[in-house]
């Protein structure tokens, strides 16, 4: 029997008003791949994000997570059913310590949630700041910081809002490196991100947007090669 | 073997003491002293369950005095009107308080920011006018009042109200110092990416918002038995709402202890002034107010923090 996807997408609906976000917009992420989704700014793809995580809900459609309807559900429900997410804009517990916003997420108390906490500081190379105000991290710490928090909650489906923006090379060699090995341990990742370069070099698939429209699917390698997609993104 | 005698037991014994001498005042403190004392620790309630929501949470409660009010009535009304012993008129008041809360909470803490705020002052507001209303005059009296004598020592009003600020603060400490405080801090922080972390906002914001209202409406029931008086326009007035916020800034929101020294601070304050400088007094503490807000925004214990003084880090 075929494993049910992780997260299945069925022709979901989003209006503001007279703006259509995302129109009759449908796929599915296999568990354990790492997901690419690109496209111009106003595509969908953060209200895409909204929709999953349930900070908004969609109009038409519905949303599976594992087999399991998540549409209408509220953003807590679905984050304890293993769906995490980090923000475009970083969006972490400032006058809270490093070590305090990882232990707010963690599930129960006591000593295993304050060793797990440790364990993901050391992971993001940040414990030695553990007892530091999350905002006095530079940029590329504090998202860091948010994709461990995302991993304090054992999600299985983490979504990315443009992880790699606005970083140093070096941290983003090091948070790219991060999610490969999270991948390998078996979390499944959803990418948004608009360096082309981080899609390609790190993505199996990918899923191209456009006016809240699915206009392409498929592996890395075939969608740079999709004449269609070529279109819309460069005009050719 | 010899045993260390740690910080920790240092603190407690420094609370022992603190208790013991306070317990002992009524043996030997004039009635002045017990009645200054009394104003004290009421207002420390206060402003300790204002902070329990508001400083945790960041939704800023300007309904303050609809809790006072409202524990203060319905204890008053039972003592008053149905001959009720002060002991047992004073949790009716303070459970009836926290019951409509839930209410109140469900719907209002959809709301966030300065409509959260102004939607408690109308409600306090709203219940003001209504308690005086002829409408409502036979079940709570009207604007006139309602004078009762409950029948209780100033020095007993003492003792209890003592316990009831001890109990406060120490259920204060534990969630302060627990993983629900924090979650309470991070709905403060960013209520929209607390819930995407899993954190059932809604709930904890309503315990929250009906615990506060469970401690002030006790210690609004203890301070109109106090009084032997309740009467809308002062049980809901914004003089109550507004200071103990005032007395929570001057000690340090979000933190245990600010609301205590805020309020024992202040009516000290107050006192020297009113007693000295009757005309001018409340200019003057008016301007000491705002250099206070303008150079310690934090508080005196958030100051105290930001410089190193205290430890910043929280116990968890």
């Amino acid at each position: 029997m075929p494993k049910d996807p992780i997260l299945r997408i069925e022709d979901v609906v989003k209006k503001f008003g007279e703006v259509v976000a995302l129109d009759h917009c449908s796929f599915a992420i296999e568990p354990g791949t790492i997901t690419g989704l690109i496209g111009p700014n106003g595509a969908g793809k953060t209200t895409l994000f909204n929709l999953i995580t349930g900070v908004l809900q969609p109009d038409q459609g519905h949303i599976y997570l594992k087999g399991e309807e998540i549409t209408g559900k509220r953003p807590y429900e679905i984050a304890r059913k293993g769906v995490g997410r980090t923000y475009q804009i970083i969006r972490i517990f400032p006058k809270m310590t490093l070590f305090e916003n990882l232990i707010v997420v963690g599930k129960g108390t006591g000593k295993k949630v304050t060793e797990r906490a440790m364990e993901l500081l050391d992971l993001v190379k940040l414990s030695d700041k553990k007892d530091d105000y999350a905002s006095d991290l530079s940029f590329g710490q504090q998202k860091l910081l948010s994709l461990a928090q995302v991993l304090m909650l054992d999600a299985e489906l983490i979504v990315l809002d443009e992880p790699a923006a606005g970083i140093n090379p070096t941290l983003q060699n090091d948070l790219m490196t991060l999610i490969h090995q999270l991948n390998r341990a078996g979390k499944t990742f959803i990418i948004v991100e608009h360096d082309m370069n981080v899609i390609m070099g790190h993505c199996q698939n990918a899923i191209a947007l456009n006016y809240g429209q699915k206009i392409a699917e498929g592996s890395c390698d075939a969608i740079q090669k999709d004449e269609s997609l070529l279109e819309h993104y460069f005009g050719r | 073997m010899k045993r260390r005698f740690g910080n920790k037991n240092r603190v407690w014994l420094g609370i022992v003491l603190l208790m013991i001498f306070l317990i002992s005042i009524p043996f030997f403190a004039t009635d002045y002293w017990i009645t200054l004392l009394t104003l004290i620790l009421i207002f420390t309630v206060y402003a300790a369950g204002w902070n329990l929501f508001s400083g945790l949470t960041g939704y800023t409660n300007f309904g303050l005095a609809w809790f006072i009010g409202s524990g203060g009535y319905v204890s008053s009304l039972l003592i008053a009107d149905y001959n009720f012993f002060w002991l047992f008129a004073w949790p009716i008041g303070a459970l009836f308080t926290s019951i409509v809360s839930i209410g109140v909470g469900y719907i209002l803490l959809r709301i966030k920011g300065v409509y959260f705020a102004i939607s408690m002052v109308a409600l306090t507001e709203g219940t003001r006018e209504l308690f005086g209303t002829e409408y409502l005059t036979p079940i709570t009296h009207g604007g006139k009042g309602v004078p009762f004598i409950a029948g209780i020592k100033l020095p007993t009003l003492y003792w209890a109200i003592l316990v009831l600020a001890f109990l406060t603060l120490m259920i204060c400490y534990r969630i302060f110092s627990s993983k629900y405080g924090l979650r309470l801090l991070a709905i403060r922080e960013d209520e929209q990416a607390a819930e995407t972390l899993g954190i059932h906002t809604t709930r904890d914001k309503i315990l929250a918002f009906v615990l506060s209202a469970f401690m002030v409406g006790l210690a609004g029931a203890i301070h109109f038995t106090y009084q032997n008086y309740i009467d809308p326009s002062f049980a809901f007035s914004i003089h109550l709402t507004l200071t103990p916020i005032v007395m929570t800034l001057f000690g340090g929101v979000g933190t245990v202890f600010g609301p205590v020294i805020g309020a024992t601070l202040f009516t000290f304050i107050h006192e020297i002034l009113w007693a000295e400088l009757t005309l001018l007094y409340m200019a003057i503490f008016g301007g000491i107010l705002m250099v206070l807000i303008l150079f310690f925004p934090q508080g005196l214990l958030g100051w105290m923090k930001e410089r190193g003084i205290l430890p910043r880090i929280r116990k968890i």
